[in-house]
């Protein structure tokens, strides 16, 4: 009996394991399934500078969480998006400003009213390609509503309400009607936006999330399961999401009623997930089966120590993530690292030069990018290529251009402003050997890497008697609220991502009170004796305050980024992006925008018959520089 | 019956307990995780908006009882940062589905072929299949999984013209994931086994059924097997409900949608109700696979007496 | 007798001088049967007559030396130091194996042979200390929880409770709250690692609990403890000891699993489990694959030796074998 009893209650839970099971939950059309990666790559056009079939596959291993770009900050989530949906302005692939779903548009004399007109014919589409409706200014208007709505937890809301009459009040609740913020449909073509002070960057604006358009009765039926599948979308973009299963794959095809699809090339692009990419992406673009590979850096040394591989890379393109090493003018630190003399030390002008001038930044920056450090060093805390004003880039402005042209490494300064910091401080009551504490997530071994090298450059130039640096590895969990926010370092690096298109926006973690290095408590002044952060802040509120002489604005900021340099309060050092990449995607095709959503837009690009190496791709960059200079220049004297 | 529905009963409280625990211990975490990288941009009237949406304001008792009065109403939530507003009981219901059948195909392998390779081990002790089981076994255990998990997706796709992922609509894809899943519990069950049945060619029993002239072959499967095998049925119950937590592993590896890494990823982002639904879940299963284990161990072997009363017969 | 003489006839010459008065010792009556066994000996012995584990007992007492040694031998070089490449000033990433670095460089210029040994002390230590927590509480517990009745069912719902709540959420916590460091490891892994030995040694004490024999010391009044030691647990010390030598393994899989997942210890205090994830994203690179070998190398030499070790003294050490 008990044999018996046993034996069934295996064969029960076996049956209860194997039985049920609903069916397969995420939607897709009634096409016949699309073959997966492991089909093979045909063969490319003989003799055709591009692909016969223009198919994108890749494997990727970050997933999306959301589609709904009206609440996400997330670059992969928005560059999503991108290709979905269009906005009322786009840029070309040299980054100059072109219409999309607006022909014209106009701004009033005092700035403060912008109107466009939009194209006609432009439809909505569901993700099976059935049209839905027509592409309104009341789109626009509705995706706003929904944003300026808390509840619905939009990420990008505060970036609407900084710049659009009315919307800050009627997100916090003090206005109800919302006919009163800034922004109308006057007729289904006419959109008119109202601000609250003149914003000589707002079309760069344009092309964010937060100014997307969606479709209200949709938006409505929807409510909170917008944007959590594919079918809970609308599409008026170059693509339609028709394929979509998390943690497997997505697959978008190109949307054919697409008011510009005859620059839109590349006709699927096939996105399968593996949380191993980096260490099958390699192999799998060997065999052929993807387009397109990020090659991590580990396996960079094996690809370009093989002449054959070799031939198939080249460098990926840089991004505008900006970071740099700040110092820290609040320490809040355990008293076993002596923040009280830290705070005397990091007001002393030669003792932070002398940091400054002992790391040797591109070897630092070795342990992320092997290959060509220098690549992605920058030298200004706005990164080149992300504004540009007749022409002229902002990193070539005025008291930039200097230090753009410059470099901070040079080991013999550094003992000359260590020997005057050393008089300096001890006359101050400094002790020596002054203690720096140097946080770092635990996560990024390249960062845990480039922690070590630092901490060694700094006490083999500088002396294990003048400083003694301390690294912190703190979990990812709460990495930031425990480090930087909480004023727990004393030398660490830290990044800032730009809103927009003008250099205001790198201003911004340097407020006073807000939570990057708190540069408001130095009491270092400059040569008149004025507290030298009271003047920065003087010449950043001028700055911001010239909306009408961008090129003067330009200069004011400028000079304004250059005392923060030039004083060693911040140390820039790299910008996002770089790496290396085998990928048969021209990297100049594509719309260029330094901030936005532009850059990850497919339009215009077609996949090439062989992977551009690194040789023609450096061509190709200083082709594209020229270019874009030219474009620049052109589209300033309109 | 007596025994089992006093057991059930006290897991029931210890479910409520661990779920309750590990409830509060995920609302220790950092607010900052609840909004990824833009956290510094964003306002605080947005984060005070996102908080209070996600009930993390409210004071914990209060959200101790939301929490429970939801699951009694069989609502399991949404999840917050994994899949936002996607209802958690979507994305498991196929994942558990593709876990579980993973996991069952190599626990059959792992069994059948583990449990045979430990009997012919023990049989032929210290000759060359017991020397061969041995090298295989350590080998197994001694070089991380990671590595040849790897190594075996890289060369075996190349020279078996196997697909290197896992996709539903191709069968050959199945092969090597779930010989990576067995290779590890092959080597464990043939080593317990082998020890266990060790233990038992010793004892008197054998040595009189050998005198009584029985053939090796039975003394083997009627006498020894059984007794060899109650050690382990405790855990058998368990591993087959377990396999509705994939190998993290081998689905990070072949793209298997599965639930491995799941857990670790939800607690990571800070997915409450995803972590939440998913501790409910493995803790039951845990506590029911366990009590489970217990029952199928008496059955085998009637000398053992779970309940209060004892004593053997 | 004192002299020898052939009598043929029994008639004949039988003389007191043939005869020798046997004398009567009372204390030789008491001695009995003495053998002179003791278990652990008969163990030792049987362990040394397997040639293999014995090798392996020798190995791996050298490597625990010889990372104990390392830093005091000449010309050894620190694991953290950076070396710079004399011809560029950069970082001497990615050496090959040669005269100077003898295991190589890894990618940001540090010596692998130091960077090994220091994590095989490190790990080894790190195994250690949690295998003996997890015996030591793991045993008693398991014992308790297996033989005396009142506490099984208090015990099974403790264990179910911190069975399930899922260590990665007790580590993240952990390491949130103090750093990232060998103590928080430690810590962690102890209190998740007994669990399972406890598991272990209750569902065999059920088996065995309600033998004949325990009955018959329950009646004769033997108490709890003297049970639980001289009945119980020398019958299961074969499996025990095979759960205890594979403990260390276990203990730095568990920390390469949990390096794996980014929980581990921080790249700047070097660790078997961190030295393997370093490597492991080289695998595929024949020219970098050296910076996998070691680590793995050492990982497998000290497996395969506890396993066999284990093994072979959990056989040794079963009565049944002893000669």
């Amino acid at each position: 009996m008990k044999k018996i009893l046993s034996l069934l209650l295996i064969l029960a839970m076996i049956l209860t394991a194997c039985s049920g099971g609903k069916p397969p939950v995420s939607q897709t059309p009634e096409t016949p399934e699309t073959p997966g990666p492991a089909e093979e790559q045909p063969e490319d056009a003989d003799g055709g500078k591009y692909a016969e079939e223009q198919v994108y596959k890749t494997v990727y291993a970050e997933e999306i969480q959301t589609i709904n770009y009206l609440t996400t900050t997330t670059n992969v989530e928005f560059a999503l998006a991108a290709n979905l949906v269009d906005t009322l302005v786009d840029y070309d692939m040299y980054g100059v400003l072109q219409p999309a779903l607006a022909e014209t548009w106009e701004v009033s004399d005092d700035g403060l009213t912008w109107t466009f007109h939009l194209r006609k014919g432009v439809k909505w589409l569901d993700f099976e390609g059935t049209e839905v409706a027509e592409t309104t200014a009341h789109d626009f208007v509705s995706a706003a509503a929904y944003i300026l709505v808390p509840e619905n937890e939009s990420a990008t809301a505060n970036l609407f309400y900084s710049v659009i009459k009315n919307a800050e009040e009627y997100f916090n609740g003090d206005i109800t009607d919302f006919s009163e913020v800034g922004i109308k449909a006057e007729d289904d073509y006419t959109l008119v936006y109202t601000l609250k002070e003149p914003v000589p960057y707002f079309e760069s604006m344009l092309t964010y999330v937060c100014f997307f358009p969606a479709y209200g009765p949709f938006l409505e039926e929807m409510g909170d399961q917008f944007g959590t599948t594919n079918s809970a979308l609308l599409y008026n973009g170059a693509y339609i999401l028709s394929e979509f299963e998390p943690q497997m794959h997505r697959i978008l095809t190109k949307n054919p009623t697409y008011w510009d699809s005859e620059n839109i090339h590349i006709v699927e692009l096939n996105y399968k997930y593996n949380k191993e990419a980096t260490s099958l992406a390699g192999e799998m673009y060997k065999r052929g089966e993807i387009t397109a590979v990020e090659l991590p850096a580990s396996i960079i040394d094996e690809w370009m120590n093989n002449p054959e591989l070799k031939a198939q890379v080249r460098p990926g393109t840089l991004g505008n993530y900006s970071w740099f090493y700040a110092f820290n003018f609040d320490p809040k630190f355990d008293a076993q690292y002596e923040p009280e003399n830290w705070k005397i030390a990091v007001n002393n002008p030669n003792f932070r030069k002398s940091v400054v001038s002992a790391i040797n930044r591109i070897a630092a920056m070795q342990t992320e990018e092997p290959y060509n450090p220098e690549y992605r060093i920058i030298n200004t805390i706005t990164p080149p290529n992300f504004a540009a004003q007749g022409g002229l880039d902002y990193t070539q402005t005025g008291a930039l251009k200097a230090i753009t042209e410059g470099d901070f490494f040079d080991k013999d300064k550094a003992v000359e402003y260590k020997n005057k910091a050393v008089e300096e401080l001890t006359a101050a009551g400094a002790t020596f050997p002054v203690k720096i504490l140097m946080p770092y997530n635990t996560n990024s071994t390249s960062w845990a890497n480039e922690a070590q090298v630092v901490k060694q450059q700094l006490e083999t130039t500088l002396g294990a008697d003048y400083i003694e640096v301390t690294l912190l590895p703190h979990a990812p969990t709460g990495f930031l609220d425990g480090t930087r926010r909480a004023g727990n370092y004393s030398f660490m690096k830290v990044n800032w991502g730009p809103d927009y298109a003008d250099p205001q926006t790198y201003t911004d973690p340097f407020e006073r009170g807000f939570n990057y290095n708190f540069p408001e408590y130095t009491t270092d002044v400059t040569a008149d004796g004025q507290n030298i952060f009271e003047v920065y802040e003087a010449k950043v509120n001028e700055a911001k305050a010239e909306v009408t002489d961008l090129a003067k604005r330009f200069e004011l900021f400028a000079e304004a980024e250059a005392m923060l340099i030039d004083n060693a309060f911040v140390m820039p050092y790299n910008v996002s992006g770089g790496g290396y990449v085998a990928s048969k995607v021209h990297p100049f095709e594509a719309p260029y925008s330094s901030f936005g959503i532009s850059s990850e837009r497919w339009k215009g690009q077609k996949l090439l018959a062989k992977p551009m190496n690194t040789e023609e791709f450096e061509a190709a960059q200083q082709e594209w520089q020229a270019a874009r200079e030219a474009a620049l220049k052109e589209a300033a004297k309109k | 019956m007596k025994y089992i529905l006093i057991r059930l009963s006290r897991s029931l409280l210890t479910l409520i307990i661990v779920v309750t625990v590990v409830f509060l211990l995920m609302r220790m975490m950092p607010i900052e995780g609840y909004f990824g990288a833009s956290f510094d941009k964003l306002d605080e009237a947005q984060k005070t908006a996102k908080l209070n949406n996600l009930g993390l304001l409210d004071p914990w008792y209060i959200q101790l009882k939301n929490f429970y009065t939801d699951i009694l109403k069989g609502d399991l939530g949404e999840s917050i940062t994994y899949r936002p507003k996607v209802a958690i009981t979507k994305i498991l219901g196929d994942k558990l589905i593709t876990s579980i059948r993973f996991g069952l195909a190599s626990l059959a392998v792992s069994l059948i072929v583990g449990l045979s390779l430990g009997i012919v081990m023990a049989r032929f002790k210290g000759k060359f299949w017991d020397k061969l089981g041995t090298c295989y076994v350590v080998g197994a255990n001694a070089v991380p999984a990671v590595i040849y998990y790897l190594l075996i997706q890289v060369y075996f796709t190349d020279i078996f013209k196997l697909p290197l992922l896992y996709s539903k609509s191709d069968p050959k894809s199945w092969i090597l994931p779930v010989l990576c899943l067995s290779l590890v519990n092959i080597a464990y069950y043939a080593m317990w086994i082998r020890r266990y049945m060790v233990d038992e060619l010793n004892k008197d029993y054998v040595r009189l059924a050998r005198a009584k002239g029985l053939k090796n072959k039975d003394i083997m499967t009627r006498h020894v097997m059984r007794n060899a095998f109650v050690p382990m049925a405790q855990y058998l119950p368990a591993s087959i409900l377990y396999t509705v937590s994939g190998s993290i592993y081998v689905e990070s590896l072949f793209s298997i949608p599965g639930t491995g890494g799941l857990l670790v990823t939800a607690i990571q982002r800070q997915d409450n109700t995803l972590v939440q639904a998913l501790v409910l879940l493995y803790s039951s299963i845990g506590i029911v696979g366990l009590m489970l284990g217990d029952i199928l161990m008496a059955s085998f072997d009637p000398r053992i007496k779970l309940s209060q009363e004892g004593g053997s017969r | 007798m004192t002299s020898k003489k052939i009598i043929n006839n029994m008639a004949d010459n039988i003389d007191p001088s043939l005869f020798d008065f046997a004398e009567y010792d009372e204390s030789k009556s008491e001695l009995t049967g003495y053998s002179n066994y003791s278990f652990w000996r008969s163990t030792v012995q049987v362990f040394m007559k397997n040639k293999v584990a014995v090798a392996l007992l020798i190995l791996i007492v050298t490597v625990v030396l010889f990372t104990l040694v390392q830093p005091y031998l000449p010309n050894q070089k620190s694991p953290t130091k950076i070396y710079l490449d004399p011809n560029t000033g950069l970082q001497y990433r990615n050496v090959q194996p040669n005269d100077e670095f003898i295991f190589g460089t890894n990618s940001i210029g540090q010596d692998l042979w130091a960077r090994l040994w220091s994590g095989t002390r490190t790990s080894l230590y790190i195994g250690v200390a949690v295998g003996i927590f997890e015996a030591i509480v793991g045993i008693t517990i398991g014992a308790l929880w297996g033989y005396v009745r009142k506490l099984d069912a208090i015990i099974t719902e403790i264990y179910n409770v911190w069975d399930n709540i899922p260590s990665t959420v007790v580590l993240i916590i952990l390491t949130y709250i103090m750093k990232p460091s060998i103590p928080t490891i430690i810590f962690a892994m102890c209190m998740t690692g007994w669990l399972q030995m406890a598991r272990f040694v209750r569902n065999l004490i059920l088996i065995i609990r309600d033998r004949e024999y325990n009955l018959a010391s329950r009646c004769l009044g033997t108490p709890t403890g003297r049970i639980i030691t001289k009945n119980l647990l020398p019958y299961l010390v074969s499996v025990i000891m095979l759960r205890m030598a594979l403990a260390i393994p276990a203990a730095i899989g568990n920390e390469v699993f949990l390096s794996y997942i980014g929980m581990g210890l921080p790249v700047d205090i070097p660790s078997l489990g961190n030295l393997i994830n370093e490597g492991r994203a080289l695998m595929m690179d024949p020219s970098q694959r050296y910076q996998l070998f070691f680590p793995a190398a050492v990982i497998s030499v000290v497996t395969i030796s506890f396993y066999v070790i284990g093994n072979v003294f959990a056989d040794s050490a079963d009565p049944r074998n002893h000669v």
